[in-house]
């Protein structure tokens, strides 16, 4: 036990340090991007047709602190994040990025997960059935619709289901909640509403997941169908489904349950694009919009940063449950019982 | 005497892409219980084949003639095809132990789950029953703390103690029939000894009998009753123990024998057997010895000369295209 809590503790610290070199990273491409935060709200104003000079840039950049050294700037910034849990202030929109942020994030996270387990429970049964039935016209079939979810681009998907639906219903579906519902609190209704859209980008984004895990788990399968202990274990009279989900799906669970991590990632990448065609009031569409268009770079390094955080979270937890359920991995962790 | 096991006529075929393969060629033989039957010869001389061929083991694309026949008490198992039927040959009658015990244990499953799964499967038994007879078993082929290795997993054994306790799965539901394939051959030679010590005083002690499957003619010499030399799916000599290998009649026999060091001059040069197993897909027509006989004959390319096995002397059959080759 003593020794599992040491090895949950040393990833947490490794996790905190990815985190912690990430941020930093973050932040010094916040630093390269030509112009500070100054220069770029004043710009701003300018196109609204105020006049700017050097001395209001310099009013503003020791407004904003950015007159204080790199370090300074980037420990005040971090120690903000974890310590108060506060991301400061739009460079553009000047708006507190907490405020600008709650909900949204939330609803990313939720659309990802969501997308994620989606996508899962379809792969890991139909992976395990697609594998044993190695040289049968299912198993083609299959493969047929997960290369096609694998080639066909998410944002491809999108557009089709949008034209299908404008062309038969009249609406597009875009957009997380109808217009009735856009601005006004949660209620069992909003709730309604939002699963009765919901279902759109979580399909698209489970689409492509779906079509990746699929492989994984029917490859993973067909490895572990292919060793001696599962011939041993034939030979000893175990047949069917025990033998199916005993020997080859329980050996599979490991390798699968680490790609969590990162088809999490891969979901968060593909949502930005997603939320942008689809019109999703979320932080993927608001990322896009700080990167892309009004070069943001305190909202864009709070959204990234928030984005990391949670695949490094589950990355650590994927760890975690690792070593619990895999005996090779648990004898190392904890030692001798 | 009625035979434990018996095969007749086997032919074992695969479809591949590359064609129809044929694996094993009018294959026959029989056991009596309490005897070794070692079978020899070279990888992809179609041992392992005929032993899972018993079990039904062999892959999806596996073809049997409908003239074979694997006999077990008085039933041709090769038409067992439901899942009760297959159960009987497969841990309930019949037991197998491969060539690596640590591939051959589930590596996320307890050894001793392993044990009793198995054998709640074959005997109507409580898990308290299935695990004190597997404690048991596991005592009985030397593995010290067996209460403690029950529960533990076949990464934390040594290699010998992994196939120790792989036997001991294989008879814990008291097979009529082991069947071993090259089972010391992933061992060092000091614990391999003891393996074979430990599987000759079992077949004494459950009066079963074992199939051998080996390419070392040492570890026969030990074990084996009867032998059974096989080349490219085919059997080429067989007999007692003794006659094989004192009195050879098939030169791939004589070149196997050959082919051993000489501890008594082991600056001697070893005498590889000439050629090497031509590719299933490529079977030579005629006999399929005759790509690597020291003198193959017009005939022996014809197949005019007659095929099969002749008796030379009691029980000792050879091939007879090839008694007088060499």
């Amino acid at each position: 036990m003593i020794n599992f809590i040491q090895f949950t503790v040393t990833r947490a610290l490794l996790a905190c340090l990815t985190l912690f070199l990430v941020s930093l990273i973050v932040f010094s491409l916040m630093e390269f991007v030509p112009s500070n935060c100054a220069e770029r709200y004043l710009a701003f104003k300018n196109t609204q047709g105020s006049n700017i000079t050097i001395e209001d840039i310099e009013a503003e950049e020791k407004k904003l602190g950015l007159d204080r050294p790199f370090v300074v700037r980037f420990s005040s910034w971090i120690s903000n994040i974890v310590l108060k849990g506060e991301f400061g202030q739009s460079c553009i929109l000047r708006m507190d990025i907490n405020e600008l942020l709650s909900g949204r994030f939330m609803l990313s996270l939720l659309i990802c997960i969501t997308a994620l387990i989606f996508s899962y429970a379809i792969a890991i049964p139909v992976g395990i059935i697609s594998a044993t039935t190695k040289y049968r016209s299912l198993d083609n079939a299959l493969k047929f619709v997960s290369y096609l979810g694998i080639a066909l681009p998410n944002f491809l998907v999108a557009l089709c289901i949008m034209l299908f639906m404008t062309i038969y219903y009249g609406d597009t579906m875009t957009g997380l909640f109808s217009e009735e519902f856009e601005n006004v609190p949660w209620s069992s209704d909003r709730v309604k509403d939002f699963l009765s859209r919901a279902w759109l980008p979580i399909f698209v984004l489970g689409w492509n997941a779906t079509a990746f895990a699929l492989q994984t788990v029917r490859a993973l399968m067909l490895d572990e169908s292919d060793k001696l202990y599962v011939m041993a274990a034939r030979a000893r009279g175990i047949s069917g489904m025990s033998l199916l989900l005993r020997y080859p799906a329980k050996h599979s669970l490991g390798p699968v349950i680490n790609s969590l991590g990162f088809d999490l990632n891969r979901i968060f990448s593909a949502l930005p694009i997603v939320a942008l065609i689809l019109i999703l009031t979320e932080s993927g569409a608001l990322l896009i919009e700080a990167l892309a268009r009004s070069n943001d770079q305190q909202l864009a390094g709070a959204i990234i940063f928030l984005l990391t955080a949670t695949i490094v979270f589950v990355n650590f937890v994927t760890d975690i449950i690792l070593a619990i359920i895999d005996p090779r991995i648990r004898k190392g962790v904890m030692g001798g019982s | 005497m009625k035979h434990l096991l018996e095969i007749n006529n086997l032919d074992v075929k695969f479809d591949t892409d590359e064609g129809r393969i044929t694996a094993i060629e009018n294959v026959s033989l029989s056991l009596d219980q309490g005897k070794v039957l070692g079978i020899v010869g070279e990888s992809g001389s179609g041992k392992s084949v005929t032993a899972k061929s018993i079990m039904q083991l062999n892959p999806g694309n596996t073809i049997y003639n409908d003239n074979a026949e694997i006999i077990i008490d008085e039933e041709n198992v090769l038409k067992y095809h439901s899942k009760n039927d297959l159960k009987k040959i497969r841990g309930g009658k019949v037991s197998m132990i491969f060539q690596e015990p640590m591939a051959s244990f589930a590596p996320a499953i307890k050894i001793g789950h392993q044990m009793v799964e198995q054998l709640l499967l074959h005997k109507s038994l409580n898990k308290k029953e299935a695990k004190s007879i597997s404690i048991d078993m596991l005592n009985r082929v030397g593995i010290a703390d067996a209460e403690k290795r029950f529960n533990q997993y076949a990464f934390e054994l040594s290699g010998g103690m992994r196939q120790r306790a792989m036997i001991a799965m294989a008879l814990s539901t008291m097979p009529k029939l082991l069947l071993a394939d090259e089972p010391t051959t992933a061992l060092d030679v000091t614990i391999q000894a003891q393996v074979i010590n430990l599987i000759k005083d079992i077949i004494k002690e459950y009066n079963m009998g074992v199939i051998f499957i080996t390419h070392d003619l040492g570890v026969i010499a030990q074990v084996a009753d009867d032998v059974a030399v096989m080349y490219l799916g085919s059997i080429v000599e067989k007999g007692p123990v003794n006659e094989i290998l004192k009195n050879p009649k098939h030169p791939y026999t004589k070149g196997l024998l050959n082919a051993l060091p000489d501890i008594n001059n082991l600056d001697a040069p070893l005498r590889p057997i000439p050629g090497n197993i031509p590719s299933p897909l490529d079977r030579p027509s005629g006999c399929v010895f005759r790509t690597r006989c020291p003198n193959p004959t017009h005939e022996c390319k014809e197949g005019h000369i007659e095929m099969g096995l002749l008796e030379v002397s009691p029980g000792h059959w050879v091939d007879q295209c090839c008694i007088n080759c060499g």
